[in-house]
């Protein structure tokens, strides 16, 4: 079947391993694949003392919400560091040309097609999106939501303009700039600053945790936002982006 | 709550740092700017690192130390955790990215790529450091996907289609690293309900889950510190990238799975090892000296040769597992080989940094063509030689004393045949070290119409300087062995975790 769909890709690769390492490595796969099931069965699964440990602090975190008291405040080193992984992958795929000033200008390419029912269209999303996206981060305290999810609605939002071909943007601006680094930078601020109050780097005071969380959540989501927005103008091609394929795909 | 102990306010600050660092440095828009503020916090980070270089023979600091982020502590939050092994290897990377920094401000000079060398490469710097670190099986794959990523990113900024080529193999092989640590980590918290690494250290068994998870995690952190049969990425990426890039991939971030793999199988792991399982790291290290030799002797390209190189001297670090193994002798093991991995850091990042230059100045670096270079670039190849010199082991070096005290640990836990291979590695390196410096000594007679100009632009002389600062530094650490035994010495033994669980 998978011969049938893409026949270069096996095909070369029938050429370069011969059938004996294809089957010995193949057993290997299975044998240890095998083994690890085997050796996951046969042992118990832990008590969960973490998930205990976890709601009985969850009063003293902020928020109510399990997995948002996890993410931005018992493990908040890890959300730290997720959001310098997600600046790195966009520092790694910055353009090199500096020549936009601006982050969000008018499309210079007269040809672009106005699609009426496309742009009407966004008329209405692009605002939902916006709301849907605050609602996300503003709910992450009491229920599932929270900065990442409300990032990639935005993010989304941003998508669907990209698509109308009616605006470019400038990821070496310096504004641009600004706002992909803004997660990272107020969510080290916040764990210096609380950290100068409490001793403790990334130690929130439990009065201003809620507080202290939500901001960093707010930086976190533009950030993200912006991050994943600049992914797919620099991944996308122009003929990717034609009016005609993305009235569908959105 | 170890938070008022001495110092350790300063804990996250390692991290902390760097991630500044990379943010101003991408907000910043001037170059020169940017290289100032570089070299800037270079120094900073290793001021703010100073206290523990400083206080170390007295009885001032405590041999462990953790620092429970967000107040929490383990198992609900992550500490970081500070030893004698971790900082030796913070305190070598503070230096080496000094002098590195100062490096790239020369070398990125007018260059375009500069404003995103900087920003990535003290994410890098963080990552590294966190590992160090680390204390939380969790975290440290945050911290591999960091330290992936930016070198990737650093691998492909020389822009050349092999660059690419080879930052995209990387990128892969990290990934496929990465995804078998989780794994193995998914397999632990399942199995023990913790991710902390002092409370595994303490829980940790021998049990089949338990060897699922070890080899899952060995296998994730062998492919990304490219030990022989995972080592297939290695000379590529390193050879292709910019000149520091290279010296720091081969000098710290191969370490840093090192170190980890290191932290798994003498300490949190360890009841879980078996002796078939060290002796087969031991083997594959040895089979990695001798081909790694080989490989470099027969490659034809400066850069690649160091970076066969880099595979070969990996090698010698994972003949701790066998010596350790032995139960007496696991403290001189450890010492012999962190004091190697000082000593080579400096050696090959001072080796990539000369190749870097020759490079640059003859625009090419095609052994069979660098025939008389010494002529044109006797200072890039005085260098080059005294890094051969730590490589080979010869004495007065640092890879001397590093080579010794390995030799001395496997006569005394009488494992005598890895002493062989060591030796052997040593006749071996003398080889390639001397194929290169022989070609390049040879006198020219051809009529000056003959000889390949330079063609690229000339390097600075302060690019010299930091190589040959390194150089020293390689030669240097053969004098000041008490010193390095003594600050690893502070951490008593690799073994922190489980002496310090409960604690």
């Amino acid at each position: 079947m998978f011969r049938e769909m893409s026949p270069s890709f096996t095909d070369t690769h029938a050429s370069t391993l011969p059938r004996v390492a294809r089957v010995l490595v193949a057993s290997v796969i299975t044998a240890g694949g095998a083994a690890l099931l085997l050796a996951t069965l046969r042992t118990d699964k832990a008590p969960p003392e973490l998930a205990v440990l976890v709601s009985e602090q969850l009063a003293t975190s902020g928020v109510e919400n399990p997995v948002t008291a996890v993410l931005l405040n018992f493990r908040s080193y890890d959300t730290l560091l997720e959001i310098a992984v997600l600046l790195i992958v966009a520092i790694a795929m910055q353009p090199h040309a500096s020549s936009q000033p601006r982050i969000v200008a008018p499309s210079t390419n007269n040809e672009s097609a106005t699609n009426l029912v496309l742009t009407s269209l966004l008329r209405w999303l692009i605002p939902l999106s916006v709301l849907v996206g605050g609602y996300l981060l503003w709910t992450g305290a009491y229920a599932p939501g929270g900065a990442f999810q409300a990032g990639a609605v935005l993010a989304a939002a941003g998508v669907a303009l990209a698509l109308t071909e009616r605006y470019q943007f400038g990821w070496q601006s310096a504004g641009a700039q600004w706002l992909i680094s803004a997660g990272l930078a107020i969510f080290i601020a916040t764990g210096i600053v609380s950290g100068m109050v409490t001793g403790t780097f990334l130690q929130y005071p439990v009065t201003y945790a809620a507080t202290l969380i939500l901001v960093v959540e707010i930086a976190a989501t533009v950030s993200i936002a912006a991050i994943l927005l600049q992914l797919f103008t620099r991944l996308a091609r122009a003929d990717v982006t034609s009016p005609h394929t993305s009235g569908a795909s959105s | 709550m170890n938070n008022s102990l001495f110092g350790t306010p300063l804990l996250p600050l390692a991290v902390v740092i760097p991630l500044i660092a990379a943010i101003v440095s991408l907000l910043l828009t001037s170059p020169r700017a940017r290289s100032i503020t570089g070299i800037g916090f270079a120094t900073l980070l290793l001021f703010a690192l100073a206290p523990w270089l400083w206080h170390t023979p007295g009885a001032d600091l405590p041999t462990s130390v953790r620092y429970a982020l967000g107040g929490w502590g383990a198992p609900l939050g992550i500490d970081l955790h500070l030893d004698g092994f971790a900082t030796v290897l913070l305190l070598s990377t503070a230096a080496l990215v000094l002098v590195l920094s100062i490096y790239s401000a020369f070398y990125f000079a007018g260059q375009s790529q500069a404003a995103r060398f900087w920003p990535l490469w003290w994410m890098l710097v963080a990552g590294l450091n966190g590992v160090f670190l680390a204390a939380d099986a969790f975290n440290v794959y945050v911290l591999l996907e960091i330290i992936g990523l930016a070198s990737v990113a650093l691998v492909a900024l020389a822009g050349t289609r092999e660059a690419c080529t080879a930052a995209l193999r990387y990128a892969l092989v990290g990934l496929l690293g990465s995804l078998c640590y989780l794994l193995g980590v998914a397999l632990l918290y399942r199995h023990y309900g913790t991710l902390d690494f002092a409370q595994l250290a303490d829980l940790a068994q021998a049990d089949p889950l338990t060897w699922a998870a070890l080899a899952l995690v060995t296998a994730g952190l062998l492919l990304k510190t490219a030990l022989l049969p995972l080592h297939f990425w290695l000379p590529s990426a390193h050879a292709n990238a910019p000149a520091p890039v290279s010296a720091v991939l081969s000098a710290l971030v191969v370490k840093a799975s090192f170190y980890l793999i290191a932290r798994y199988w003498l300490d949190i792991l360890s009841p879980a090892v078996t002796d078939l399982g060290s002796m087969l790291l031991g083997l594959l290290g040895a089979v990695a000296v001798i081909w790694g030799c080989v490989a470099a002797f027969r490659a034809h390209r400066l850069k690649l040769l160091v970076a066969y190189s880099t595979v070969a001297q990996l090698g010698y670090l994972f003949l701790l597992f066998p010596l350790a193994a032995s139960g007496t002798d696991t403290h001189m093991a450890l010492e012999a080989v962190v004091y190697f991995i000082v000593a080579h850091a400096l050696a090959k990042a001072a080796m990539f940094l000369a190749a870097g230059n020759i490079l640059r100045a003859c625009g090419h670096d095609d052994i069979a063509r660098l025939r008389g270079v010494a002529g044109q670039q006797p200072a890039s190849l005085f260098i080059f030689a005294i890094a051969g010199v730590s490589l080979i082991g010869l004495p007065p070096s640092g890879g001397f004393i590093a080579k010794w005290l390995l030799l001395n640990t496997a006569i005394s836990s009488g494992q005598w045949w890895w002493a062989v291979v060591v030796l052997c590695g040593g006749l071996l390196a003398a080889l390639y070290i001397f194929k290169v410096l022989n070609l390049a000594f040879v006198r020219v007679d051809l009529p000056s119409g003959q000889i390949p100009q330079p063609v690229s632009a000339p390097t600075h002389a302060g690019m010299t300087l930091c190589a040959f600062a390194l150089a020293i530094g390689a030669v240097a650490l053969g004098f000041s062995a008490e010193w390095l035994v003594t600050l690893l010495d502070a951490g008593s033994s690799v073994t922190t975790f489980s002496q310090g669980a409960g604690t």
